[in-house]
């Protein structure tokens, strides 16, 4: 009930967006009444999307009807941008598509293009010139937080490199076994001359 | 009053002649309809509408299908229907009360839904239709107002195509004592006083509350599904049992 509770708000949030940005409904006409399946592999929970015309309808499932179904790890799904990845995502069998593709496209395209004019629609609510302000103030937000992330991304990286350096790689560890082992037998033979030259004693 | 078990049936709690029931039922509808929306949120506290979302996401419904909305009433689950089943499918709202099927066409006109919806009144225990004519019947909150059930259950089986299915969504029985406990006095004590206050009617939803108790559980409902020709019966309990979303195959 919960899932379906938060289905039903996000649903609600397609459909704002369907309104506030009057050309995404025509570029979603194309695939109109067409039901992608989005089976999500680590939650375990399919959805099916369809644009009906009028409004974009959202629900988990368990049927097994569709036109198109995509099947994926949330991150993969989160991470597909580039077409050219899906075909090595394939392979790996981290990802399964079946149907007519261009279904899946078509929403994809559609969202990628989203453009929503905010002040305008803020305007309704707060006037003209706050409206303006409060979008700048945003903007700005948001270039302040890309800088942040992109600092914080660099350090990561910089992190990661200096890790890998002091990690030790497999071969290593074998090479080092290898020793270990080497240095074991050595000390093995010397104690079986040592008891020998104690009896000789 | 006719106590000849053959003869009566349950009016919420009351026994009354069968062929009394439907006036009454008619009587409780006729009186609520135009507040039924806004009650239907109160009561629920807006969750019927999930219960619908969990209907309509196990219909299987796509362009082209003709479904039966059946005990409609004001339409909610055809307003959804209908829009996914486009122009080249159709939606038949059906009611038996005509004072809902207006209320229920009103608003969907509102909604700008025209085209592929049909208005019709209809008892649920003879349907209009020739054999095989549907690829989906729902009836929400509507079977346990019906007379006959059994009746109204074989009636569906016979308009439903093969391979066509049935979503009965019905109040049923909760399965742990403590909400059993804690929905029983809601729907006996507050809900009866909400009615009065929002829709000057306490009568009706003291029916309300009544016939809910009177309404076969799950296994029952299932076993009934069973009794008349459905296949792969199976139910989902929502909401801990207080409604339970039974779904049948006809092949
Ligand atoms: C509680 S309302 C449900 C309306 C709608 N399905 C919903 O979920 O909001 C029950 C409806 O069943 C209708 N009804 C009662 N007995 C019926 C019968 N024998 N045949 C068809 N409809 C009936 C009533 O008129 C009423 O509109």
């Amino acid at each position: 009930m919960l899932n379906n509770f938060i289905v039903a708000i996000i649903e609600c949030i397609l459909n704002t967006a369907l309104e506030l940005d009057p050309t995404l409904s025509d570029r979603l006409s194309s695939i109109a009444q067409k039901r992608l399946l989005i089976d999500i592999r680590d939650w375990q929970q399919q959805f099916l999307v369809v644009f009906t015309g009028q409004q974009l309808h959202l629900y988990n499932t368990t049927e097994q009807q569709f036109d198109c179904m995509i099947s994926a790890d949330i991150q993969t799904l989160m991470a597909l941008k580039n077409p050219a990845m899906l075909t090595q995502l394939i392979r790996q069998d981290k990802l399964d598509l079946q149907g007519d593709l261009n279904i899946a496209q078509g929403f994809s395209n559609a969202f990628a293009a989203l453009n929503i004019d905010w002040p305008e629609h803020l305007s309704d609510y707060l006037g003209d010139a706050a409206a303006q302000q409060l979008w700048q103030l945003v903007k700005q937000t948001q270039q302040q937080s890309q800088k942040v992330n992109k600092k914080l991304s660099t350090t990561l990286t910089t992190l990661c490199q200096d890790e890998l350096k002091v990690t030790i790689h497999p071969l290593e560890l074998e090479q080092f076994k290898q020793h270990t082992r080497q240095l074991k037998a050595h000390v093995a033979q010397l104690e079986l001359r040592i008891n020998q030259l104690l009896q000789a004693k | 009053m006719n106590e000849n078990p053959e003869k009566t049936t349950h009016f919420g709690y009351k026994t009354v002649a069968k062929t009394e029931k439907a006036s009454m039922v008619a009587d409780v509808f006729h009186s609520v309809a135009t507040k039924y929306d806004v009650m239907n949120d109160l009561m629920s506290f807006g969750i019927h509408r999930l219960w619908k979302r969990q209907t309509i996401a196990s219909s299987g419904v796509r362009k082209g299908h003709h479904v039966l909305d059946l005990a409609g009433g004001t339409g909610d689950l055809t307003a959804k229907f209908s829009q996914l089943v486009g122009d080249t499918g159709q939606v038949v709202l059906g009611d038996i009360n005509s004072s809902m099927l207006k209320v229920g066409r009103e608003k969907l006109h509102n909604l700008g839904l025209v085209g592929n919806i049909d208005y019709v009144q209809m008892n649920a225990e003879a349907l209009p239709f020739p054999d095989n004519s549907f690829d989906l019947i729902t009836i929400a909150f509507g079977l346990r107002n019906v007379t006959d059930q059994n009746k109204a259950l074989r009636s569906m089986y016979r308009i439903l195509k093969p391979g066509g299915r049935l979503l009965v969504l019905e109040f049923s029985k909760p399965e742990h004592q403590v909400l059993s406990k804690a929905y029983d006095f809601y729907s006996f004590n507050l809900l009866p006083k909400m009615g009065e206050l929002v829709a000057n009617d306490g009568e009706s939803y003291k029916y309300l509350a009544e016939s809910i108790r009177m309404h076969p559980d799950q296994e029952t409902l299932k076993a009934m599904m069973n009794e008349a020709g459905f296949e792969q019966t199976t139910y989902q309990n929502l909401t801990g049992g207080i409604v339970a979303l039974h779904r049948g195959f006809k092949y």
